[in-house]
């Protein structure tokens, strides 16, 4: 009998259904609908979630436990950062967008400050852009650990994410010390920046880069070398580098994907000229990629914070430029590699105290829109596999 | 002593043992998590933090009554006893020592099974009557990790019977006695065995729920799963269920292939025995709990597809192969 | 340079554009309605402008810019592609381009209040369906007369 004749033969032979009482409170199959019929459940995946990264908001249509649509949906975080910076002096602008990206705020705070030196014309010294391109490294390991830590968690595993905040803390007790702050630096500043090392800033670091590397192997073992991790990610989520350019991507997302593009190194900022690393490039554009391009970037940034200590010249910290900065008219954009991508601002001025228009090109944004699009087909697991190797941080994405 | 009251008595004394272990199982969850992962766990009520976990009860108890306006509220308030329930049967089988037990059933071992294979049922329902797209998918999916994992988990302990005789608890724990060689212990791990403890192990810790294969749960994708809308002394039952299955698998775990209440060195008819054996029955299932909750704070979760295809493709295979090649050799031995 | 490249690339696809070399970059403006034969010559031409790297808006005061940011990973730079729109007024989608567009564009449209005929999804990006007005206009205040009185 075939699935037709089946649900034929359900239905009696007059066409009305037998007249069956049916006991109060059991719902009645209409006639001639198949009983076993199924529907695509939505779910809200997100705003509250442990595994979105925030206030991430995804809805997936799915059929059973395979995602057949997804759309993310945003603005759970908006502060309109972009309009306030408006109302602001060009030195409190970067106090706000140091709340944009809140795990790598510096980085979106060399970005303004660059692109306000360009507009004031500023020539920042030597020793600050040495310090500028120190304290990227440092907040990219910082923020690579989260990465990598909460990429444990979503995959189920908990200890890495508790074992990462031992090295956090380390490079967080440094950032203390010199900023004054453990999140929200306000270090880099138009002209340079805030204070040069402090006395116990450097032994630290020095400490730091003696046990990184034991504890970076300690990440491979509890990680990449499991299996069911490996299982969980090799071959899932897989962005090639045609989609990754389409949809704009940047950082390490996109160096997974075959695409080795990195600001540090074609359109050197800071101090980057004068410092030897490597990008690694990804093959496959996977979760697993993504995984592996971040482990090899903290090892390259533990290299560079030596390079940098070692290299560090002397002098000043911080240009003349005037308290009140009032930059001519015009614009200027300037970039920046972030620990997600491309951080660019987009400075207009009108000649006043306060900037006409600050955009944030905000890769974390720009990353998530492939969501969309490589999601469909994958299982709900694998959804949280691809949200976290995205990486992506919500107050950036929602400004 | 009537009958009724003893039955009553030991009825108690499970219960007793359940909700005992239920309090200390989650001091030493959060205590040796807690230490795996570089924390110290709870440490600030009473001492060491030991008083934690009862004062966890209190709160639980304490908590507003909470029913989603969606959600069945029979089978709702039903589906924590449901999973309670069957755990708590199961205790009725365990064989302490060679003077304890809470019932000298013949067929203990298929008991346990019997009752445990219940548990999803509860779980299921919890997940159906929260009416939450989250619980539903949670029990769905332990329904499906039910069905594939319940066939590994007895095909792996079937050799075991071939070899004692016995569905019986008490008689697999005597086969055990003696010492090969003049002195390794005859307990089935140190025998060629060890082939079915590892096979009995991965199905156990699906059968638990355990990381890796927390499915219905999985707090990082289905948030809390099936237990999302729970909360209060419900949410408590299903929490404390969990631990008791857990102290159910590791007592069978020791008891089948660690030799029970046996200790190496004591004659087993020794009277000393009648209180050292309960003792190092509990302590040997601690073992394994600890072993449990090592495996927990370590490794991530596998994915649902992947976890049934190695249910269907490797362990039932794998467990009927051992399964024949055991009763071979139990065949030609006699 | 780049500017003479941008200019050739458009003029050869009839684009008519107005092509300048400024502080940011070379930068070329089209009117709204050439700006997706645009933007295909650019990405398609030699020069290869293959990623949109960013799209946003801003408000001169008297009509709204749309800036597109290009970049050419071939010749190794960037380029900008400027529209001009009335306030409230329309600019056609650049999604089937530049996929990338596709965020921003739903950005622009609810911050700036313009509509983007052609884009597939078009609901607010960032705020909350209370809101409406566009918020990074200059005409909108951060705050209203009664909040800056309250102060």
């Amino acid at each position: 009998m075939t699935p037709e004749e089946l649900s034929q033969a359900r239905i009696t032979p007059e066409g009305e259904a037998p007249a069956i009482v049916l006991p109060k409170g059991l719902r009645r199959v209409p006639r001639g609908v198949d009983e076993l019929a199924t529907e695509h459940l939505i779910v809200n995946m997100g705003p509250q979630h442990p595994s979105t990264h925030g206030v991430l908001h995804i809805l997936l249509e799915l059929d059973g436990e395979e995602i057949i649509a997804a759309e993310a949906s945003l603005g759970y975080l908006h502060r309109g950062i972009e309009k306030l910076a408006e109302h602001r002096r060009y030195s409190a602008v970067g106090t706000l967008l140091d709340r944009a990206d809140y795990i790598s705020g510096i980085h979106t705070e060399l970005a303004l400050a660059q692109a306000t030196e360009q507009l004031m014309g500023i020539e920042v010294p030597e020793k600050a852009q040495w310090l500028r391109s120190l304290f990227s490294e440092i907040v990219r390991i910082a923020s690579h650990l989260i990465a990598i830590g909460t990429y444990g968690m979503d995959i189920g595993a908990m200890a890495p994410f508790l074992y990462i905040m031992r090295e956090r803390e380390a490079l967080l007790s440094v950032l203390e010390s010199v900023t004054g702050a453990r999140m929200m630096f306000n270090y880099v500043r138009p002209g340079g920046v805030l204070r040069d090392l402090t006395p116990e800033a450097e032994p630290l670091l020095r400490q730091f880069l003696k046990t990184f590397p034991g504890y970076l192997e300690e990440y491979h073992t509890l990680l990449t070398g499991n299996e069911i991790f490996q299982a969980r990610v090799k071959g899932v989520g897989v962005i090639d580098r045609a989609t990754a350019i389409a949809f704009g991507m940047s950082g390490p997302p996109l160096r997974a994907s075959g695409f080795g593009w990195d600001v540090r190194k074609e359109r050197p900022y800071a101090a980057y000229e004068q410092l030897r690393f490597d990008v690694p490039v990804g093959e496959s554009g996977d979760c697993w990629d993504r995984y592996l391009v971040r482990m090899e970037e903290m090892r390259i940034a533990a290299e560079l914070i030596e390079q940098c200590l070692d290299g560090m010249p002397e002098g000043d910290v911080m240009a003349k430029v005037p308290k009140v900065l009032k930059p001519p008219a015009g614009e200027a954009y300037s970039a920046v590699e972030s620990p997600r991508g491309e951080v660019g601002i987009h400075l207009v001025s009108d000649g006043t105290d306060t900037p006409y228009r600050v955009h944030l090109r905000a890769p974390s944004l720009m990353n998530l829109a492939v969501v969309d699009e490589v999601m469909p087909g994958h299982k709900i697991a694998d959804s949280v596999a691809i949200i976290g190797s995205l990486d992506i941080v919500l107050g950036e994405i929602d400004r | 002593m009537s009958p009724l009251l003893s039955i009553l008595v030991r009825a108690l004394l499970a219960l007793l043992l359940m909700l005992a272990n239920g309090v200390v199982l989650i001091y030493m969850l959060r205590k040796v998590l807690g230490h795996l992962h570089l924390r110290i766990g709870p440490n600030r009520v009473g001492p060491f933090g030991a008083l934690q976990t009862s004062m966890d009860v209190v709160k639980l108890l304490t908590k507003e009554d909470f029913i989603p306006s969606a959600a069945d509220k029979w089978l709702f308030r039903l589906a924590p006893y449901m999973v309670f329930v069957p755990s708590f049967m199961a205790y009725a089988a365990l064989v302490l020592g060679p003077k304890a037990a809470f019932s000298g059933l013949d067929t203990g071992l298929l008991y346990v099974f019997a009752v445990l294979a219940l548990v999803p049922m509860g779980v299921m329902m919890a997940g159906w009557a929260s009416n939450s797209k989250w619980s539903l998918i949670g029990g769905m999916r332990a329904a499906a990790q039910q069905i594939s994992y319940e066939v590994p988990l007895l095909l792996s302990v079937l050799p075991i019977v071939m070899t004692a005789g016995s569905m019986s608890l008490a008689a697999i724990v005597k086969s055990q006695t003696g010492y090969a060689l003049g002195f390794i212990p005859r307990w089935n791990v140190l025998s060629p065995q060890i082939v079915g403890f590892g096979l009995f192990m991965i199905a156990a810790l699906a059968e638990l729920n355990q990381t890796p294969f927390d499915m219905s749960e999985a707090e990082s994708e289905l948030i809390s799963g099936f237990a999302n809308e729970y909360s209060g002394m419900r949410f408590g039952l299903l929490f404390l269920s969990e631990f008791s299955n857990s102290f159910i698998i590791s007592a069978l775990a020791a008891t089948l292939f660690f030799g029970g209440w046996l200790v190496p060195g004591i004659d087993p008819a020794s009277p000393v025995m009648v209180w050292l054996g309960p003792a190092v029955l509990l302590l040997k299932t601690y073992v394994g709990i600890f072993v449990l909750m090592w495996i927990r704070g370590t490794l991530p979760r596998i994915r649902i597809d992947q976890m049934l295809a190695l249910g269907w493709k490797a362990l039932i295979p794998a467990s009927l192969v051992w399964l024949m090649l055991t009763g071979v050799i139990v065949r030609a031995v006699s | 340079m780049s500017s003479a490249a941008l200019s050739s690339a458009l003029s050869a696809a009839g684009v008519p554009a107005e092509v300048s070399e400024e502080a940011i970059g070379a930068v070329a403006r089209v009117p709204a309605s050439d700006l997706v034969e645009a933007l295909t010559a650019l990405r398609d031409a030699d020069c290869a402008f293959a990623m949109l790297i960013d799209l946003f808006g801003v408000d001169t005061g008297e009509q709204l810019e749309l800036t597109y940011h290009l970049r050419s990973f071939a010749r190794d730079e960037d380029a900008y592609v400027r529209v001009a729109a009335p306030y409230d007024g329309e600019v056609p989608s650049a999604w089937r381009v530049y996929p990338s567009a596709l965020y921003p564009e739903r950005e622009a449209a609810e911050l700036f209040g313009l509509t983007f005929p052609g884009h597939p999804n078009l609901k607010r990006l960032l705020t909350t369906d209370e809101v409406e007005l566009p918020l990074l206009r200059r005409s909108t205040a951060i705050r209203t007369q009664e909040e800056v009185h309250d102060r």
